[in-house]
């Protein structure tokens, strides 16, 4: 079940991985910055969902969580990009495009870390199912797409703890864009990535932009252990494809109303 | 100038300093030799997206030293004689990045930040100040005077216990100065100068977010010596020209003077201050 980034590359780091006594590293709260976190080293579990924008994630995630929510399980949600200390910094950077490729990837890993720190660890450690809306996978393949060395990136989220299940929602490019600009009535700059300098036309710049990251997101499936959902499918058939990998995979009765146990 | 530099690049690289390299050493094997070695020349890893090093007609000088090694007054001080000299000269330092500077000062303020997100911080800080205002300039001839650099980023989350090769990675694409001076003092002398600053030691100044003494005096020369341990271990791997921050402003802006000089072909390094910077000159 221990899974690594594998293309982080550094053997040591495999190894240390795979060595890291339970009791030591559960003792902590916050994980060793720098050092990947074995799954099995807290009692939470971390569901995350990917996918290029459109694939359909964020709805299955949503219901998977009505889901859990309804059965009175023990869960916190999370978002990409949605850390309340970065946030002014990344709004200012996207409204006066003072973001690089360099600068856009090391803000949201600090709103990754400051999430990671201060919420996800903390609730994996207390036992929590942890469901992430997007995750480290987001950037290796959205910022790789925009030209970041693959090997920086894996370093720069080596702290982040390894999903206990990765959710890869896999829609054809077509399906996804046109469910994007179908409901979209502008998209935004760097959502577009316009400053690829691709071309000057918005949905073109978008399509060529999510290509990239689509290709991304591919290499990834092996290497990362994704588990890979049809997002052209039925939501409810999808939706029911979720759930049963998710009982299969996590034993869903520690996250269960502590009550019930009582009575 | 080149030749230093380039012995300097290659004995970085030889002793695989930088810390993404060594791992995959077979990935790297791949690349087109000149690219590698031009890259390493620029940067201490990975190259920076989009950018093209034979651009560089400018030199990055390096002032690095703990809080109280007088940093800011020798760049003061440098900045006057490189234009006195006809040298345009751009300056850079911590938290002056358009795009994150006053967050971090937030952050630092409210203290709720863990060390891993400040640590980020403070890497997008530099390196929007490196594509932004460092590589502009350096692509236009100009010297630029960095007020602090990666080493002091990297010694601050080391001692808070970052991983030191996660820490190194962060910073694979920073471009490698042509002169990296180190003002080191003792953390008594710099204490006391720090005080006479503000009459007072700020929280991280004096690295309170450690818990390493309540007693402000002790906290700051545990911490501070700390940082200078760091320091000393990155003196040597990285060849900075090490500069007994205890001398008088005078000297040591003599030493600088002389060794610019020498990078920049500057052949009479003399200098006294103008009026307006004489106050700096004790």
């Amino acid at each position: 079940m221990t899974q690594t980034f594998v293309p982080t590359g550094s053997m040591e780091t495999q190894e240390s991985t795979q060595k890291a006594p339970r009791s030591e590293a559960a003792k902590s709260t916050l994980p060793q910055p720098g050092r990947p976190v074995p799954s099995r080293a807290y009692p939470g579990a971390l569901i995350v969902v990917e996918g290029t924008d459109g694939s359909g994630k964020s709805t299955q995630l949503y219901l998977l969580k009505r889901w859990l929510e309804i059965g009175g399980y023990r869960l916190h949600f999370t978002e990409w990009n949605s850390s309340p200390l970065v946030k002014s910094a990344t709004r200012r950077g996207k409204q006066r495009r003072l973001l690089t490729p360099t600068t856009f990837s090391l803000l949201h890993a600090a709103d990754f870390a400051d999430r990671c720190e201060r919420q996800i660890m903390p609730l994996l450690q207390g036992d929590y199912l942890v469901l992430a809306d997007r995750y480290v996978y987001t950037a290796f393949a959205r910022d790789a797409a925009r030209g970041c060395p693959p090997r920086w990136l894996r370093n720069l989220y080596r702290f982040a703890p390894i999903p206990d299940i990765t959710f890869y929602f896999r829609a054809p490019l077509d399906v996804a864009v046109n469910r994007i600009l179908s409901g979209r009535p502008k998209l935004k700059y760097y959502e577009a990535g316009m400053d690829l300098g691709l071309t000057y036309d918005r949905a073109e710049s978008f399509r060529l932009f999510q290509a990239r990251i689509l290709e991304e997101y591919d290499k990834m499936v092996d290497s990362d252990n994704f588990v890979v959902l049809d997002g052209t499918l039925p939501v409810n058939k999808l939706q029911k494809q979720m759930r049963d990998i998710v009982a299969s995979k996590i034993d869903l009765k520690r996250f269960a109303p502590r009550q019930t146990d009582s009575e | 100038m080149p030749d230093q530099e380039k012995d300097r690049a290659a004995t970085l690289a030889a002793s695989a300093t930088d810390p993404t390299a060594a791992p995959v050493s077979g990935s790297q094997a791949k690349a087109p030799a000149a690219t590698e070695e031009e890259n390493a020349q620029h940067f201490f890893g990975e190259p920076l997206v989009g950018f093209d090093p034979s651009e560089i007609t400018g030199s990055l000088i390096v002032i690095e030293g703990m809080d109280g090694s007088g940093r800011s007054t020798q760049i003061a001080l440098l900045q006057e004689w490189l234009e006195s000299e006809g040298f345009a000269v751009q300056t850079s330092g911590l938290r002056r990045s358009n795009l994150v500077g006053q967050d971090i000062d937030q952050l630092l303020a409210k203290n709720a930040v863990t060390r891993l997100t400040l640590s980020l911080m403070y890497a997008t800080d530099f390196f929007d100040q490196v594509e932004h205002r460092v590589l502009p300039a350096l692509r236009a001839g100009t010297v630029v005077l960095a007020d602090r650099f990666i080493f002091t980023l990297i010694a601050r989350g080391v001692v808070r216990g970052i991983n030191r090769d996660y820490i190194s990675g962060l910073y694979a694409m920073a471009l490698r100065p042509h002169l990296t001076f180190w003002l080191n003092v003792r953390p008594e002398t710099a204490f006391g100068r720090e005080f006479k600053k503000a009459q007072a030691i700020s929280y991280w100044e004096a690295g309170r977010d450690m818990s390493l003494s309540h007693d402000l005096y002790w906290s700051f020369i545990r911490y501070q010596t700390m940082i200078k341990r760091e320091f000393e271990v990155m003196a040597k791997r990285h060849g900075f020209i090490e500069l007994d921050g205890e001398a008088s402003v005078s000297t040591v802006n003599k030493q600088l003077r002389q060794r610019i000089g020498e990078q920049l072909g500057i052949r009479s390094t003399k200098y006294s201050p103008s009026a307006a910077l004489a106050h700096l000159w004790r």
